[in-house]
């Protein structure tokens, strides 16, 4: 594509400021180089719904959507995002309306502590986009990237069915 | 919507839209960046300390060290642990400050105006150490001419805290054995793995207090912790918990608290008015906080012919670290539960806490009972199998019910539903109860087929089925003598001729560490007070707006703070027929009292009540790979009364993923005093495929009488018996016992091969 065209004709130093367009929002910020896109999104660009858990793309709390793929924001340089489409958990949510995916999250109870939720949401976002109707064995390969303390995993399965399903769908017994 | 129901948590919305604030979300951008520096050295004495370089470093603000510390000590349970490792002793505190004891105890915070210019600060620390012998486990610090570490506290050892229990007749206990079985259980670290790392933002607030937002517990112990330290009193320390990324019992203790209030207090001093901030990494939260403990675990138990329980003779040690933390709580929750959920006629059992110069040991779900749950369980096992009983059978005739005589020997506290729950567990599972039934890995459906890894094709010969079958107790509720308290106050607000309140508030500092306790606490004021659940407000978790409500453990706050919300809506609305406006309620709900165990016969009331659980597990094991893949848990539950039944699935489903973890690939390896594997990469937590492929989640609800609408605590019973259930259901398929986990291929391959069954891949743990 054109952006990624654009930024290998670039040579960025510590004063370059990159654009990126973040949750549908041209952001313009400078500090990227030398830090990660997970940093320069909550930093730089305010956005501190998209956590650190780890800094070694091991947990996926970090897990943001770079041009339509699911990344790890921790080892992602933020250049990297310079003239692309990013989509953090804030831009999940539509003129306040949430996706079907958070509305499932809370219905199916796979919130708890909450600190995972950003990226497994997003990690959702992106499966349900590569496979509409996943299999369980998709739901296993999607979401095999994000690690979770609090659930058991079973309740986010539920949530990714909810969401499938609609409102109809699975809600816990 | 009140009790019984699953309203959405409250919390829900704003974590599923990014909102929600935890403490390092909660750092403004003018906030300065504050450098905790670990020691790095398990054991050495502080000879110098150079902190001039980093005072003088671009961008450095103040460089804090014990020398800045009023009172050099802290615990939870006992003062034993330094602040900051100094020279420069203040005279205030007992502890020996010159010494590192471990290789994260703090030695210096450095304050700067970015995270980069506190780390090159903190780099030009220059120390000296003299080294001292590492005491690297339980063995070293138990040798004659081991060095003691803290001979402040006169014990002339480093085993500074042991339990007795001495019951009964061991002779004759022994002349009545039909079988005796004895086995040494090891039982691992196990790190909380909270995908939250420590963080804090602190200042000091308008109305002049010193102010932490953290990641805790209990707010009111930090507090008083704090200022203790700062030498402060109570009302000029505030502590305020924004949203908590997962606890587990890995936050009950300070990390942050102390030296960041201690930032704030200095700097304000000097007319800094900006709020500070810390924000540990995963290495530093894996290598600076407490762990499950690791110990060891002899028992010998003897059963009569019928299988009733003659004999249990059991001695325990824990490995406690450099600190206690809540060691000697956690050693007599172990010491309690070695006699398993049975009665037990004659007894004998020795605990021990030890110190030594690595992580220290303290509170993780289940709090040394899932240590002991392991031996017990273990060993009933071992019995059945001996008199060749099926293990429900053999639980059957020795449970725990009411009128029971505990081990401490005094009554079960009323509400003894174990009974039930082993019956409904075996039900649930299809657990064999006839004694006709197969015991053995023979006559199961067929193993589903796997490899441990994609590309090889499953090989069907190799696998085994086998399943296995564990039950406990765990107490809920502060033990053995504690001052068990929890405070509330309700708010009820509307017009004065009016009949009902419009809407209420609820005050309560009960931590929500993810188990979604906040949303319970407003279900059970909306309860109590009939103000519809929207219209009740939660006002959470800050000392300066609420009453003590103790720590979110022990499986205590359910039950805690719905006593206490009970008793201040009560006392709200008597306010409220008197025509108060508003119509304030406080309450300080205060349980039946416990004892401390008697130090030669351990005999004691030490718990007002518990909760109880059975697990059914069934697996398959690859006995070429040692690959185990477990295919159905059967998990049950008396939860009393399920508040609400969402939240408390949750929890099962949640522990369980934690117990199968600490059974199976969490391997904490620790060497020489320093942790090898602080990552998530090397530290092995479960992820969503390897979970076990069916949760089977029962929960009866069978009151306790003593519990807010019959609710028992429930969040830490899953913990207790996953290990012992997984050993079970091992020799089941493979005929050989394990007496050490977590059961990883390696361990498992050798296991399988050494022809006594004992695991022969200990020394692994210890292998640099």
């Amino acid at each position: 594509n054109t952006a990624d065209a654009d930024t290998d004709d670039r040579v960025l130093d510590r004063f370059s400021v990159i654009g990126s367009t973040v949750n549908g929002r041209l952001v313009r910020a400078g500090g990227a180089v030398g830090v990660t896109l997970l940093d320069w999104l909550r930093e730089e660009a305010g956005l501190r719904g998209t956590k650190e858990g780890c800094a070694e793309g091991e947990c996926g709390a970090c897990t943001v959507m770079l041009d339509g793929r699911a990344v790890m924001g921790c080892l992602t340089p933020a250049a990297r995002a310079d003239g692309a489409t990013v989509v953090t958990v804030e831009g999940l949510a539509a003129d306040g309306a949430l996706a079907p995916i958070q509305d499932a999250f809370i219905r199916t109870g796979a919130v708890q502590c909450g600190f995972c939720t950003p990226g497994f949401l997003i990690s959702c976002a992106a499966l349900l986009e590569e496979h509409p109707s996943p299999n369980p064995e998709q739901v296993r390969l999607g979401l095999s990237g994000n690690l979770c303390r609090c659930t058991g995993y079973r309740a986010i399965e539920n949530a990714v069915a909810a969401a499938v399903a609609g409102d109809a769908g699975a809600e816990r017994p | 919507m009140g009790v019984g129901t699953t309203p959405p948590r409250i919390d829900s919305h704003d974590k599923v839209t990014g909102d929600a604030q935890y403490p390092a979300d909660r750092a403004p951008d003018d906030a300065l960046w504050a450098k905790v520096v670990f020691t790095n050295q398990p054991h050495a004495r502080l000879v110098s300390l150079d902190v001039s370089a980093a005072r003088a470093t671009d961008g450095v603000v103040m460089v804090l060290t014990g020398a800045d510390v009023p009172v050099n000590d802290y615990g939870l349970t006992l003062f034993d642990q330094p602040v900051m490792i100094t020279i420069d002793h203040t005279g205030a505190s007992d502890v020996p400050c010159d010494v590192s004891r471990w290789e994260a105890d703090h030695l210096a915070v450095v304050i700067a105006e970015s995270v980069e210019t506190a780390e090159a600060g903190a780099a030009a620390i220059v120390a000296e150490w003299e080294p001292l012998p590492i005491l690297s486990d339980i063995d070293a610090a138990l040798a004659p001419d081991a060095p003691l570490l803290h001979p402040e506290n006169g014990e002339g050892t480093n085993n500074y805290h042991s339990y007795r229990i001495r019951k009964g007749s061991m002779d004759e206990g022994w002349a009545r054995a039909a079988v005796v079985v004895e086995a040494t259980y090891e039982v691992p670290y196990q790190e909380h793995a909270y995908l939250q790392p420590e963080a804090a933002v602190a200042y000091v607030d308008d109305e002049g207090r010193v102010t932490v937002e953290v990641a805790g517990q209990w707010t009111h112990e930090d507090r008083e912790q704090i200022a203790h330290s700062l030498d402060l009193d109570l009302d000029r320390v505030r502590v305020v918990y924004p949203a908590i990324g997962g606890a587990f019992g890995g936050r009950e203790d300070m990390s942050l608290q102390i030296v960041m209030a201690l930032a704030a207090w200095r700097l304000s001093q000097r007319g800094e008015t900006r709020p500070v901030a810390s924000v540990w990494s995963r290495e530093e939260s894996i290598v600076g906080h407490h762990k499950r403990h690791r110990g060891r675990i002899q028992a010998r138990w003897g059963a009569d012919a019928e299988g009733r329980i003659v004999a249990v003779q059991s001695e325990a040690w824990l490995d406690a670290g450099a600190y206690n933390y809540t060691s000697n709580k956690v050693l007599g929750n172990l010491h309690i539960g070695q006699g398993g959920p049975y009665e037990v006629p004659n007894a004998r059992i020795d605990s021990h806490a030890v110190y030594t110069n690595t992580v220290p040991g303290g509170a993780f779900r289940g709090f040394g009972g899932p240590q002991a749950a392991f031996a017990a369980e273990c060993q009933m096992n071992r019995l059945a199998e001996a008199l060749g009983m099926d293990p429900v059978e053999i639980r059957r005739r020795n449970t725990l019910r009411d009128g029971s005589t505990f081990i401490t020997q005094t009554p079960m506290p009323d509400g003894v539903t174990l009974p039930q729950v082993i019956e409904r567990c075996a039900a649930e599972s299809g657990f064999a109860t006839g004694p006709d039934a197969p015991t053995g890995g023979t006559g199961r459906p067929s193993p589903r087929p796997f490899s441990p890894f994609a590309s090889l094709p499953p090989s069907t010969d190799a696998l085994r089925r086998g399943r296995g079958f564990a039950c406990a107790f765990k107490n809920v509720g502060f033990s053995f003598g504690f001052p068990e308290r929890c405070e509330a106050e309700i708010v009820l607000h509307g017009d004065e001729g009016a009949e009902k309140p419009e809407r209420g508030e609820l005050f309560h500092a009960g931590a929500d560490v993810g188990q979604g306790a906040h949303t319970a606490f407003l279900q059970m004021a909306a309860e109590a007070t009939g103000v519809p659940l929207d219209r009740m407000e939660g006002r959470f978790s800050d000392t300066s707006s609420s009453g003590d409500s103790g720590s979110a453990s022990a499986s205590r706050l359910t039950f805690m703070a719905g006593n206490s919300i009970l008793g201040a809506a009560e006392e709200a609305q008597k306010a409220w027929r008197d025509g108060d406006r508003p119509a304030r309620g406080r309450f300080r709900y205060v349980p039946p009292p416990t004892e401390a165990l008697d130090p030669e016969t351990g005999v004691c009331n030490p718990n007002f009540t518990y909760g109880y659980v059975a697990q059914a597990v069934e697996l398959t094991v690859d006995v070429e790979t040692g690959h185990i893949v477990v295919d159905r848990v059967t998990s049950t539950h008396d939860v009393g009364r399920a508040i609400n039944p969402a939240l408390v699935v949750g929890q099962i489903e949640g522990a369980v993923a934690q117990a199968h973890g600490y059974t199976l690939s969490e391997r904490l390896r620790v060497s020489e005093g320093r942790v090898l594997n602080p990552r998530f990469s090397t530290y092995l937590i479960p992820g969503i495929g390897d979970m076990p492929a069916e949760i089977n989640s029962v929960v009866l609800e069978l009151a306790d009488p003593r519990g807010p609408w019959g609710a028992r605590g429930m969040a830490e019973m899953p913990m207790m018996t996953y290990a012992p259930a997984v050993v079970a259901a091992l020799h089941d398929a493979t005929g050989v016992w394990f007496t050490e986990f977590p059961l990883t291929p390696d361990r498992v391959l050798a296991g399988l091969r050494s022809a006594s069954g004992v695991a022969t891949t200990a020394r692994a743990d210890t292998a640099p």
